[in-house]
């Protein structure tokens, strides 16, 4: 028998693609938000929500993932945004070569931020970079205090945090303070932004701070052209 | 059910890595497994083991090394290995922890049938592997 070090990391093909995507997402200018949350957290509606908030200011453009159906895909498109539905079949998460394949038919150029909502689970989309800039993970107050213990991997990955449905705090019974400070345990670093995209209660902190992002970031590109 | 797309990536580096040294048969497959990764080592065995047919892995072991979790604060620099409750505030000084170890997932090595031991098996032609 003989022994042969290899020392490679599993994910390598996948992080060389999500690199190139990086790379592509870099030299447009884009900036590009994937957003992880188990299922019925409100993604969708987020989506919709902001899309509501940035449309006429900003350039944008929305990647569904989901195992079956192009509902999602239709009520962005219902906004007149462009959307792509990538249906996966059983895989639960996308990974970096699907985001490469939906981008050859979607172009980037005349966009300022894509969105890729990515499939309805909190523990495989955590291991797969996809190529975004930032990662916003949504949580809802209604699916109680200790989803971020439960599920560190996925919090602690986190740039952003969203504790969507705050104005179910007291019918589910949860304190809003143990959930954030369960965030935090996990996530010190993080922003979080609690809000409820159903009221607009908190919402305009978190659009507030996209825009600033976008408008940052394309003085910057400004700057550097 | 995402170990088994981290299945075929295992065995497509180790793949890689047999043709690279002309090998036809790996006899075991080692990799590194970090607590904080979101990896169940009992699903990745069984997915090893469906997910190795057809390939020169077929018969291979898989061999886990599990990484443990270490984490060190930020500021006072006290380096722990967090209990059960994760949590990544430092006891002490209450500044954030930083994971130091514990994401790895890493194809480590691959045991490969050698040369003589190939032609060993080829004196019982009914047991050859290629």
């Amino acid at each position: 028998m003989e022994r042969v070090p290899v020392q490679t990391n599993v994910l390598m093909a996948n992080q060389q693609t999500a690199a190139e995507n990086r790379a592509l997402f870099e030299a447009e200018g884009l900036l590009v938000i994937n957003i992880m949350s188990s299922p019925g957290a409100g993604k969708t509606t987020l989506l919709e929500a902001t899309i509501k908030g940035l449309q006429g200011r900003f350039r944008l453009a929305v990647i569904e993932g989901d195992l079956q159906t192009d509902l999602d895909a239709l009520r962005i498109r219902a906004l007149g945004i462009r959307s792509h539905q990538i249906t996966t079949g059983t895989v639960c998460h996308l990974d970096a070569r699907m985001i490469a394949r939906a981008l050859t038919d979607f172009p980037l150029e005349d966009l300022d931020l894509l969105v890729i909502e990515n499939v309805g689970n909190l523990i495989c989309p955590a291991s797969f970079d996809l190529g975004e800039g930032l990662r916003v993970v949504l949580c809802s107050v209604a699916e109680g205090a200790e989803k971020p213990r439960k599920y560190p991997v996925m919090f602690h990955k986190a740039d952003i945090i969203l504790v969507n449905k705050i104005d179910l705090a007291e019918a589910s019974g949860v304190e809003l303070s143990e959930l954030i400070g369960n965030v935090r345990q996990v996530n010190p670093t993080a922003t979080i932004f609690p809000l409820s995209c159903r009221t607009g209660d908190g919402f305009s902190v978190w659009l507030d701070w996209l825009q600033r992002a976008l408008t940052t970031r394309s003085a910057a590109a400004l700057v550097r052209s | 059910m995402h170990e088994l797309s981290i299945a075929a990536n295992i065995l497509s580096i180790a793949e890689a890595k047999a043709r690279e040294r002309n090998g036809c048969s790996i006899q075991a497959v080692g990799i590194r497994l970090g607590e904080f990764t979101n990896i169940a080592r009992e699903a990745l065995e069984f997915a090893f083991e469906v997910a190795r047919e057809g390939t020169l892995a077929h018969n291979a072991r898989l061999e886990i090394e599990v990484v443990a979790m270490i984490v060190e604060c930020v500021v006072c620099h006290g380096v722990n290995h967090p209990e059960r409750t994760l949590c990544l505030i430092c006891a002490h000084c209450g500044f954030p922890l930083k994971v130091v170890s514990g994401e790895e997932l890493q194809v480590d090595y691959i045991e490969l049938e050698t040369e003589a031991e190939r032609l060993a098996w080829k004196e019982y032609p009914y047991k050859q592997m290629c």
